[in-house]
């Protein structure tokens, strides 16, 4: 655990309330360490990763002499230090030659772990020597493989391939940004007992051309490679506690949409509101008011009708406005 | 090759099993088979291969997203340069795929003893009637507290009248000014010790 006392002046308080958990998370930080046995390889290696994560990352120049599989405490510490939640660590041994070690930390605890050790055949953003990619876009994630859906280890590999890459969470994407596609792809189908196939990680340029068929919607795409080819051989696998999952999976309620009551949408996405309206109250009914309808000019006997007639009378020849002749027409429809 | 020679290239693929997108990660999962000779690493068209197949899903998830519904927007996002330029977002639906958290869901804050007993008692919250008073004497507004506050009038009169309370006691010689500043400065030490209070408790 790392010390902190209470923020003294703003600026130190601004920087803990990022740190803070929040509903809306922050995009996930990297880190890149290099272990005590890495070598130039790797280390040209976690460049290009990190170019691909980039803004979102830290790395690392110095080594460390970190070994995960056996205490994890140095890299809780770093990622709580410095506020990762993804971190790649390198190192290479006479057994597992060349290997990144990629963990994810939820809560600044380790959630899992995975080795994957790059086989000989990769090759470097430099090897390409074409154009790359703009540095912060979103990138396009390709999955293939029917293992992705089915294998434990390999549903872990393209989880943490979505988590490490796909960078801000939007709701709106600029068309101008879909520029390059992080493809990562199974080598081949396998059967149960065999050993498991290499997971091929690819980054492709996207370019689209104008196409008859598609109309002026549609365009026809294309694919330049652009590095880092890096074909990793899947290692030790450290896998999260039930319980951990099930508290990183937990969605916050204030983000849910909540159902409005009494309003559907049919199937042409037209909106319909019910409504509930008390019971209507025809007797008690306030129609207009008028000086002849008054409860004292109710006819309850036949001798008090016939005053009231005549007073009528009496109002009618004295003097005529336009508010006596309303209630003059009206008592005629009655 | 030249843009028109992608012309008559057609811009559908087939696929035997239906690929699943997640288009708010601009992802696209493809489940068909995979050939293993096709991926072997003695064999020369291997990358060639891998790029057809990796096209081809680019161009179903390029496809889908670009039948998204667009919103075009006259400003640029920065806003910087001053020139005014379309910008066309696709709206991207939430993302599907479950991703753990980077850290656990914030805690509530926690009551404090106040708001604790008011749930208790069923109090609702005062409504506020905003911080300036008028005041008769003066005919102007001001505030209830702070400077220049209703709560100081008592402190620069000439002449305060004595309580009846402390009338023929001990205490009939000590300045009611005074005393009018201590309690106010009583309840603010009582408040911020509230406060600390319930600040060890959260």
């Amino acid at each position: 655990m790392i010390r902190t006392v209470k923020p003294k002046n703003a600026r130190a308080k601004r920087a803990l309330e990022k740190k803070e958990a929040k509903i809306v998370e922050n995009v996930k930080q990297a880190l890149f360490i290099p272990g005590q046995t890495s070598n130039k390889v790797l280390h040209d290696v976690m460049v290009d990763l990190s170019s691909l994560k980039k803004p979102n990352m830290k790395r690392f120049n110095k080594k460390n002499n970190i070994r995960p599989f056996e205490d994890a405490s140095n890299l809780e510490f770093l990622s709580e230090k410095n506020d990762c939640s993804l971190m790649v660590l390198s190192s290479s041994s006479k057994k597992r030659k060349n290997n990144l070690t990629f963990i994810r930390t939820f809560g600044y605890k380790i959630y899992d772990m995975i080795e994957l050790q790059i086989a000989e055949n990769f090759k470097l953003l430099s090897d390409f020597r074409k154009e790359t990619f703009t540095v912060g876009l979103k990138p396009m994630m390709i999955f293939q493989g029917s293992a992705f859906d089915t294998d434990p280890v390999f549903m872990h590999v393209k989880s943490l391939f979505m988590d490490f890459f796909r960078g801000e969470v939007t709701t709106l994407q600029d068309v101008s940004g879909l520029q390059h596609i992080i493809s990562v792809t199974i080598a081949g189908d396998y059967q149960d007992g065999e050993p498991l196939p290499n997971v091929l990680f690819r980054v492709y340029k996207l370019k689209t051309y104008r196409s008859e068929q598609g109309g002026r919607k549609l365009p026809r795409v294309e694919l330049n490679e652009t590095g880092p080819r890096l074909d990793f051989k899947i290692g030790r696998i450290q896998t999260p506690t039930p319980d951990m999952v099930k508290e990183a999976m937990k969605r916050p309620k204030q983000l849910d949409i909540k159902m409005k009551k009494n309003v559907e949408l049919d199937s042409m996405g037209d909106k319909f509101g019910r409504i509930h309206m008390g019971k209507q109250e025809l007797q008690n009914l306030q129609t207009r008011k008028m000086k002849g309808l008054k409860s004292k000019f109710d006819q309850t006997g036949a001798d008090e009708s016939d005053n009231e007639i005549a007073n009528d009378d009496d109002d009618d020849e004295s003097f005529v406005t336009a508010d006596d002749i309303e209630p003059a027409t009206k008592k005629q429809k009655h | 090759m030249a843009s028109n020679d992608y012309k008559s290239l057609p811009v559908t693929v087939e696929k035997p099993i239906p690929v699943t997108y997640d288009l708010g990660n601009l992802s696209v999962f493809d489940s068909n088979v995979l050939d293993r000779n096709d991926f072997d690493s003695s064999n020369a068209k291997r990358e060639e291969h891998l790029r057809n197949l990796t096209r081809d899903n680019a161009q179903l998830l390029i496809n889908q997203l670009l039948s998204l519904p667009i919103k075009s927007t006259t400003d640029a996002a920065g806003g910087t340069s001053g020139q005014s330029s379309t910008m066309s977002l696709l709206r991207l639906p939430e993302p599907m795929s479950e991703l753990p958290r980077e850290k656990p869901l914030p805690k509530p804050k926690a009551p404090t003893k106040w708001e604790k007993f008011a749930a208790k008692k069923g109090i609702k919250a005062k409504e506020k009637s905003g911080k300036m008073v008028f005041d008769e004497a003066s005919g102007e507004w001001v505030p209830k507290w702070g400077y220049k506050g209703a709560n100081k009038k008592l402190d620069d009169q000439w002449l305060v009248e004595v309580d009846d309370k402390v009338e023929n006691t001990d205490k009939e010689l000590i300045d009611p000014r005074t005393l009018n500043r201590q309690e106010r400065m009583k309840l603010i030490k009582k408040n911020e010790r509230q406060q600390k209070k319930n600040s060890r408790n959260a």
